[in-house]
């Protein structure tokens, strides 16, 4: 049984804590009644009893955050991963929320409610049982309280609940409301609209807030039965115990009662709705956590990833439309053969990046087609699809190289990935996907240099490494820093500038030795040399195999064979 | 001291929530006092004799005893009830002045609200403080409650009643100091590892392709899981605190019970009596428990909100006169009211900072001037008075179409609108919608398309009637046809109206609008 639901067994040891002391008063009260001082060893239940409640006190919460934690961890692990691990999965911010907040949050109802939930329907029998050793009428006064309070609470409890979920909700609405009108602040300023903004704002709060209160008048009713059979608890088993003490019973009573015994059932009464209270007090949390757990379960299972071609021959994208809702992107048509270099361009935002995920295969188009080419349908090394621009002038800081030639630029170090070229296209590696990401803001984990690098190229030797760090340029980095593969990097890539750490991802893509690579603006924010000697790697590169990148550089845009705006 | 005072009405309402709290507290004490008194008392005239039987009244206790079940429950709902109510208006007032006091900030300074976490963080923080304000009377409440139980252990001698008042009076300032020691540190360790997290996990999230093109996601998962091992362990010692004054308060109550009868004197039923009041007495103090706990978790946040509601500035209605029209200098270039100018210049060399910047939305970082102002000098007032923006990225509050149109200025007519939403292109795609005007658009977009968005955005602009009108890509995601017939519509609007214009634009359509074009380089 999972930890958090033995801590809300645990609520019945504190049972034993309970009638421990309401032995030890029962007695202690005995004893005064006939005049006899009181006994060391009602003293000793006291004091007794009340440690026995305090341990239990103290061991129900830290048993059952464990408890929660031990599922909650391995929940926002696999939350973590489907979040990271699927193109389909909602923004950052959202994920951020799904991943860390909705998971404390149930970490909450866990701690709190299960426990609460567990007790609620163990103890009160047990706490019926431990009153019934005492007093059997007492026992069945209490039993016979829960008929009208089920029914009080079904009563009272289902139009609570109604009324706490419409509540809630429109709780949610305001606060999206609020949420949303701070968003836009700037452009409510730039129109004036502010001051009558914040009029709306605030007859709405102030709307919602009569209404809650109204919603409330029915949703604390379930409450107040709860406070009143528990009070009424008390006040039964006090009366019986008193007329039947007095003998002044109604009926004939079966039992004789002694004091102590008396003593005993009255001071016990209260635990029996105890349980049930303190899973009142818990309701916020079940509420809070079982929204969260709608939530989560939304999240989209990573899909397996599409079946890769033994041979990859090429990419060829028609028609493509990648839509949200409130933005459209396309109709685009992309193709690339097993070499060459096309450029993706178009204004900030446009979506050059979803549309480079979307070839990647990590965005489901909403209309159009995309599949790998064939070998038979593969329009050779050159690709065939872009007649256009192949020049033969280039500019300076660009590759003299051109998409039909196969030797490296001059300058550009040669490639240390030996070739898998073969008649047709380039042999893919079995279990991996054609394709390698080169990205604006790399992926850096926190380890060593050696380690960022080798994440898509496991077993790349250290000779393999250094081979990429001077293909892209890094070899001065290192020198300068006189550090190694071993250099420490967090996953900020604290200590590497903005181009240094696209290096990085650069010479990780080339070393996945993936027959397509994608780069996201590989050279913005470069100085004119550095953005020239990436470029003339480019070249070098889409010479042995295809070469997608998203860039606004119109020099990267020059040096490509094609390009394709959005 | 209390930065967030409360009105009269919400303190009346607290004040009622108060007695309400006070009624159930002394009920819910002298309900188990009297119960305790009545049993010993019963035993005792059922042990003397049918005599005593008939001189004991059984009728008073036993009716006081469940009237005060009754008199408990009453209270408890209307305290619950009555505190409620208070910390919702309360809030709903404190709601509103916040966003009077944001909503009256200048752009260019303002505290950076738009991300989804600061104002999602500035809704816990209000929460925070509402749960705040319904605890409020349940700490007086147990004074009194404490008060009362003091005075009743007084029947059974001096020396009870003080022992007693010296455990209960020592009782809050040691759950204090108990929740203190045992939570600042972990709510605050909670605090910095969240964001930690957090800020790690949306960077990771940035790198999203790449983690899904090798397949790393199960790494960056443990990567993320080890970095929020801190905030679980802080969460823990949490928990730990909250268990550990728990059991704190649970002992005391067994201690002042123990105690109490200890060095109580008199007849047995009195004894009874005081026992059961001492021990419901530490029980009513949960209270000042619950606040010690919360108390490290919520300051931080009252804080930040302390800090929104000493902002300077008080919102004024902003005049509903049309301005002079201005001329605006950029650079060396001087731009007469009625002019039409295109910036051009390559991505990332600050055009769309340019047109924020004549907005008033951001500081100016090229040299421009309204009038004879440096733009920097310019009150925001005067800024928006004189130019209207279509942003890049459009901007559309959740509502219909019709509210978004009635930002522009008050009192615009349907006419008005419609007019705009033709000049924008957009008429018939609203007059194909069921409700028109009054279809609502959802917070991301939803029923419209990015390049619809666009458009409303730009009729907004149009219908604000500002000497300048600000484009910023307006016809980007439009097909050739619809932006040529934009373009057109647009420029027989600028003619009639005499309007001017600042356009950015990388598509070549649009920038036939401008007289004239501005190099950003040259500025």
């Amino acid at each position: 049984m999972a930890l958090q639901k033995q801590a809300g067994l645990a609520w019945i040891i504190d049972l034993g804590g309970a009638a421990l002391f309401a032995w030890g008063i029962a007695d202690g009260v005995a004893a005064a009644a006939n005049g006899h001082p009181m006994p060391a060893a009602a003293l000793a239940a006291m004091l007794g009893g009340g440690l026995v409640r305090a341990g239990t006190a103290w061991g129900v919460p830290v048993l059952a955050v464990r408890g929660a934690q031990a599922s909650t961890a391995p929940l926002r692990r696999s939350l973590v991963e489907r979040l990271l691990g699927s193109g389909a999965a909602p923004s950052s911010g959202q994920s951020a929320v799904l991943a860390i907040d909705h998971v404390a949050t149930i970490e909450g109802y866990e701690t709190r409610f299960v426990p609460a939930r567990m007790a609620a329907a163990a103890a009160p029998l047990v706490a019926v049982g431990i009153i019934a050793c005492a007093s059997l009428i007492a026992a069945g006064i209490l039993l016979g309280t829960l008929v009208p309070f089920i029914f009080g609470m079904i009563l009272a409890g289902t139009a609570a609940k109604r009324a706490s979920e419409r509540q809630l909700a429109a709780l949610g609405e305001l606060s999206d409301l609020f949420v949303d009108r701070v968003r836009t602040l700037p452009i409510l300023r730039h129109f004036g609209a502010e001051e009558r903004i914040a009029r709306q704002v605030g007859l709405a709060t102030r709307e919602v807030a009569a209404r809650t209160v109204e919603v409330l008048r029915v949703a604390f009713l379930s409450s107040a039965v709860l406070e009143f059979f528990s009070a009424l608890a008390v006040a039964l088993v006090a009366v019986y115990c008193g007329f039947s003490l007095l003998g002044l019973l109604p009926f004939p009573n079966p039992e004789t009662l002694t004091l102590r015994e008396a003593f005993f059932a009255l001071a016990m009464a209260p635990e029996f709705y105890l349980p049930m209270r303190r899973l009142a007090a818990a309701y916020h949390d079940k509420q809070l956590g079982e929204a969260a757990k709608t939530a989560i379960a939304a999240v989209p299972e990573v899909a397996p990833p599409a079946a890769a071609p033994e041979v990859f021959a090429g990419v060829a994208a028609k028609e493509l439309v990648i839509a949200w809702p409130g933005r459209t992107i396309g109709p685009v048509d992309v193709s690339i053969g097993t070499a060459g270099l096309v450029a993706l361009t178009g204004p900030t935002g446009s979506g050059k990046t979803s549309l480079l995920a979307t070839i990647a295969g990590q965005i489901v188009p909403s209309a159009g087609s995309l599949h790998f080419l064939s070998p038979e349908e593969a329009p050779g090394a050159l690709p065939a699809a872009f007649p256009s621009r192949l020049r033969e002038g280039l500019g300076e800081g660009e590759s003299g190289e051109r998409a039909t030639s196969s030797g490296p630029a001059p300058h550009v170090a040669p490639s240390p990935i030996p070739s898998r070229r073969r008649e047709g296209g380039i042999a893919a590696v079995p279990d991996h996907s054609p394709i390698a990401w080169a990205a604006q803001h790399p992926l850096i984990l926190p380890g060593t240099l050696r380690d960022n690098l080798a994440l898509a190229a496991p077993h790349a030797t250290d000779a393999d490494l250094l081979a990429a760090i001077d293909r892209v340029g890094l070899g001065p980095m290192l020198a300068r820093r006189d550090a190694s593969l071993d250099l420490v990097l967090d996953h900020r890539g604290s200590g590497l500038s903005g181009g240094e750490r696209r290096r990085l991802g650069l010479a990780r893509a080339l070393l996945a030795d993936r027959p397509l690579l994608l780069a996201d603006e590989p050279t913005a924010d470069l100085d004119h040399a550095s953005a020239a000697s990436i470029i003339a790697l480019l070249r070098a590169v889409a010479a042995e195999r295809a070469v997608i990148v998203a860039t606004h550089d119109p020099y990267l845009v020059a040096a490509a064979d094609a390009e394709v705006t959005l | 001291m209390n930065p967030f005072p409360l009105a009269a009405p919400e303190r009346r309402t607290l004040r009622q929530a108060l007695a309400c709290a006070t009624l159930a507290g002394l009920a819910a004490i002298l309900l188990l006092a009297l119960s305790g008194w009545f049993l010993t008392g019963a035993a005792i005239a059922g042990a003397s004799g049918a005599a005593a039987v008939a001189a004991f009244n059984y009728l008073i206790p036993s009716a006081a005893i469940r009237g005060l079940a009754i008199l408990r429950t009453g209270g408890r709902y209307g305290e619950r009830l009555l505190s409620h109510q208070a910390a919702l208006t309360a809030m709903a007032d404190l709601r509103g002045r916040l966003f009077g006091k944001l909503a009256a900030q200048d752009s260019r300074t303002a505290p950076d609200l738009a991300g989804g976490d600061a104002s999602a963080r500035l809704i816990g923080d209000i929460e925070a403080l509402e749960d705040l304000v319904v605890r409020r009377p349940s700490r007086p409440a147990s004074l009194a409650a404490a008060c009362f139980a003091v005075a009743l252990v007084a029947l059974a001698g001096w020396k009870a009643a003080l022992a007693l008042a010296i455990l209960l009076a020592a009782l809050p300032p040691l759950l204090t100091l108990a929740a203190r020691r045992l939570t600042t540190r972990p709510a605050a360790d909670a605090a910095e590892a969240l964001g930690a997290l957090r800020t790690a996990f949306v960077d990771y999230a940035a790198a999203r392709p790449e983690i899904i093109a090798y397949g790393l996601a199960p790494r960056v998962a443990d990567t993320i899981a080890e970095l929020a091992r801190p905030l679980d362990r802080a969460r823990a010692a949490l928990a730990r605190g909250d268990g550990v004054v728990a059991g704190l308060l649970a002992f005391y109550g067994t201690l002042a019970a123990a105690l109490v009868f200890a060095l109580s004197e008199g007849a047995a039923p009195i004894r009874a009596l005081a026992l059961l009041a001492a021990a419901a007495s530490v029980e009513a103090m949960a209270a000042f428990a619950r606040t010690a706990l919360r108390q490290a978790s919520v300051e931080q946040g009252l804080a930040r909100l302390a800090t929104l509601s000493a902002l300077p500035g008080d919102l004024a209605p902003s005049p509903n006169t049309a301005a002079t029209p201005l001329p605006i200098t950029l650079g060396a270039e001087q731009l007469a009211p009625g002019a039409r100018v295109a910036i051009t210049g390559a991505s990332g060399t600050g055009k769309t900072r340019l047109i924020e910047a004549l907005a008033g939305l951001r500081m100016p970082v090229h040299p421009l001037a309204l009038g004879d102002t440096p733009l920097a000098r310019c009150t925001a007032d005067a800024l928006r008075r004189q130019s209207a923006l279509a942003p890049q990225s459009a901007v559309l509050i959740a509502g219909s179409i019709g509210d978004n149109l009635r930002v522009a200025r008050p009192g615009i007519t349907e006419t008005e609108m419609l007019a705009a939403l033709h000049t924008a292109c957009l008429d018939t795609t609203v007059a194909a919608m069921p409700a028109g005007l009054d279809t609502p658009i959802a917070e991301a977009g939803g029923t419209l398309s990015g390049g619809e968005r666009k458009r409303l955005s730009l009729a907004r602009a149009l219908l604000a009637r500002r000497p300048w009108l600000l484009l910023d890509e307006p016809s980007e995601g439009l097909d050739a046809a619809t932006e040529a017939e934009l373009v057109a519509r647009l420029r027989g609007w600028l003619d009639a109206t005499g309007t001017g214009l600042v356009l950015v634009s990388h598509r070549h359509a649009p920038l036939a609008l401008a007289d004239r074009r501005i190099d950003i380089a040259t500025l």
